[in-house]
């Protein structure tokens, strides 16, 4: 069996009386690129900065890489790579210097060292200015500069606290593309991202763990979370005529929820992923001699998985 | 975690690595904002000349008022003797005037900082004259005070003025006026303004920004990490010192002879450059905030600064600020500096600061580690 990249067992961070992650248990395989996601103040940050070994836990275990985060905390430094929510790369540097820094901190030097900022520089595209002074990048290049910084020593593992925040979707797009090659290029790399982008979690996750005031409220792949949501599918049809109360009963019948009309000839309604209802839906209003002016069958989103463990109340 | 054979560095080799880095980091963030590293400089230097010629310099052209009521052979000795006042140190500038009323009515305006009043009858044996002064201006009153009393003196004794002989004064060294006796202390003034800058502040500002948490989730040690600190910022303190040294052997130049003192003075500098930087880590162990710098820079200006004898001679503070004095660091540099730039010391004069110094950075440095924030 192929140990865990990550393995968290009762994880509980306390400020206080504020319990921040409460009990938190989940697991990790190499390769994996695992989502936590949650509102503010769901206690993904303060999980991940237990697991880099900036946070002590209250209570509880994790071990990254077979290294217990407590006792063996530079075993566990030596395997992981971490691109912060804050901008770490010194912005009097040139990209290249905070490269040159950031090895020798992980005991690379000489040739060595040029070798793996050289490529690094490339696959993040910004060999071109190495010489540049950081404060001269754009928001986007500083973001690619950190996850550049993040794998200069090929960890095993990467954490990745909202690496996207504030990009345009540009830049967003290229930061995709580059943990992907990155994952290509080491299957072993297990990543852990945490973000409020439910696209960005869709399209990068394996899993995902959807977080709330500390705790893990489901976990799984995305596509898999999707077809467990009730009413998730959301059916707007338009029709040349109003739909009758009778018709609209058969439509529920068939498995139409949260049905709503809000003008004329409009309907719109939810229903469970994956079952088809919207094109059935539809299918009979025709027979039953509607015409059918216009659908939209809207498919289950991340967002609505998230909404509907999480809600839509505001966080502090 | 090797790619192609290559082992990264472990152990001791790491944290090299890592002191390296932090300095590596230090200097290229200093030498890219260069108006920091000069405002460094600038501000000893200016201290230098602006407190060096404000300072303990000979009172000139006072003004005076006699008022010669007596009108005798003696007041009039006393006048002449006044009047070389004038003449010679240019101490005063005299005004004769008959009225005692007016010359304390010119005195109560300021236009006066004293009256001499040479009273109906003068005699040796009394009345004798009044010194009447402006004793908000204690520089002043007591430099009148004393020569028109050693002019009654002479004249008392019947030497006359004129006839008063000079006391032997011998000096153990070149002469040296204040700008120069200061220069040591504006060297040790460049070491903690450039410390502060480069280790305190910056250990705070990286704090504030962030860019810490790059330092504290890698694999070098927490002690590495601290060394690289005091050492970047002591490499930069040194060189703000080395470079008012320089600037000092223009302005002022001391009675500095060979390679060797030059050598030891740069090493003074270091030491004392290490000292004050692990202060600063010490005191920036768990700040967050840079408040906490603008909060102790006073306290820590002062606290260093004023008790190391760089203004005044240790010898005549009180008790308590002596000790304030023998754990101060800046006092044991200065000490080596004096020695080896105005006294011409021999080198080994500066072992005992040099051992205290560098026992003192060593005390800090653990202190720090034990201390660190090594967590957010």
């Amino acid at each position: 069996m192929t140990p865990h990249s990550i393995e968290a067992i009762a994880l509980t961070k306390r400020f206080g009386d504020f319990v921040a992650d409460n009990a938190v248990s989940f697991a990790v395989p190499a390769g994996e690129t695992y989502g936590l996601l949650g509102p503010n103040g769901a206690g993904k940050t303060t999980l991940i900065r237990m697991l880099t070994t900036l946070l002590p836990p209250t209570s509880g275990a994790a071990r990254v890489r077979g290294h217990d985060i407590v006792r063996e905390k530079t075993a566990v430094r030596t395997a992981i790579g971490t691109v912060s929510q804050a901008i770490t790369t010194d912005e009097n540097l040139t990209v290249r210097e905070n490269l040159s820094v950031q090895g020798k901190l992980y005991g690379l030097w000489g040739g060595e060292l040029s070798r793996r900022i050289e490529k690094r520089l490339h696959q993040v595209g910004l060999w071109d200015r190495r010489g540049q002074v950081t404060r001269q990048l754009s928001g986007g290049m500083r973001r690619r500069l950190e996850i550049a910084r993040g794998v200069l020593h090929s960890p095993k593992v990467l954490f990745l606290d909202e690496p996207t925040t504030g990009l345009d979707p540009q830049s967003r797009r290229s930061i995709w593309d580059l943990l992907g090659e990155m994952k290509a290029s080491d299957p072993e790399l297990a990543v852990v991202l945490t973000t409020h982008a439910m696209d960005e979690a869709d399209f990068l996750c394996d899993r995902v763990a959807i977080m709330d005031a500390g705790r893990i409220l489901e976990e799984g792949a995305p596509e898999r979370l999707k077809r467990t949501l009730d009413t998730g599918e959301h059916v707007a049809i338009e029709t040349d005529r109003t739909v009758s109360d009778s018709d609209r009963e058969m439509l529920l019948a068939l498995g139409a929820t949260n049905w709503r009309s809000p003008v004329d000839r409009h309907a719109e309604f939810q229903s469970r992923p994956g079952e088809g209802i919207g094109r059935r839906a539809a299918q009979l209003l025709e027979e039953k001699g509607y015409r059918i002016v216009h659908l939209t069958i809207a498919p289950v989103t991340l967002e609505d998985v998230f909404f509907s463990y999480t809600g839509r109340g505001l966080r502090e | 975690m090797t790619e192609r054979g290559f082992r990264p560095a472990r152990g001791p080799v790491l944290a090299l690595l890592g002191i390296l880095a932090v300095c590596q980091r230090a200097y290229a963030t200093l030498w890219r904002q260069p108006v920091l590293l000069v405002s460094t400089m600038l501000f000893p230097v200016v201290y230098l000349l602006l407190l060096g010629n404000s300072l303990n310099r000979p009172l000139r052209a006072v003004p005076l008022a006699v008022v010669d009521e007596a009108g005798n052979s003696l007041s009039a000795e006393c006048l002449r003797g006044a009047a070389s006042l004038e003449s010679g140190r240019d101490l005063v500038r005299m005004r004769i005037l008959a009225d005692r009323p007016e010359a304390l009515a010119g005195l109560r305006r300021g236009r006066y900082r004293a009256v001499w009043v040479l009273p109906l009858g003068l005699a040796r044996q009394g009345p004798t004259p009044s010194f009447i002064g402006d004793n908000t201006d204690r520089a002043s009153y007591d430099a009148l005070e004393s020569a028109l009393r050693e002019i009654w003196q002479e004249v008392s004794a019947g030497r006359g003025p004129a006839a008063a002989a000079p006391s032997a004064r011998l000096e153990a060294y070149p002469y040296l006026d204040y700008v120069t006796y200061l220069a040591p202390a504006v060297v040790c003034l460049a070491i903690f303004m450039g410390s502060m800058v480069a280790g305190g502040l910056q250990v705070l500002e990286d704090r504030m920004y962030g860019y810490h948490e790059g330092y504290l989730v890698t694999p070098v040690s927490t002690g590495a990490l601290v060394a690289g600190h005091i050492f970047a910022g002591a490499v930069i303190a040194s060189i703000a010192g080395a470079a008012v040294l320089i600037c000092v052997l223009l302005f002022a130049p001391v009675p500095l002879a060979g390679a060797g003192p030059v050598a030891a003075s740069f090493l003074t500098i270091f030491l004392t450059a290490l000292a004050i930087a692990s202060i600063w880590s010490l005191l920036f162990a768990r700040a967050k905030h840079a408040s906490v710098l603008r909060g102790m820079f006073g306290i820590i200006n002062a606290a260093l600064f004023f008790p190391s004898g760089a203004l005044y001679p240790i010898e005549s503070y009180p008790a308590w600020l002596r000790s304030v004095s023998a754990v101060d660091p800046l006092t044991y540099g200065l000490r080596a500096l004096r020695d080896l730039l105005l006294r011409g010391a021999p080198v080994a004069a500066c072992y005992p600061p040099w051992l205290f110094l560098l026992t003192f950075t060593l005390v800090c440095g653990v202190l720090t580690r034990v201390f660190f924030r090594r967590e957010i």
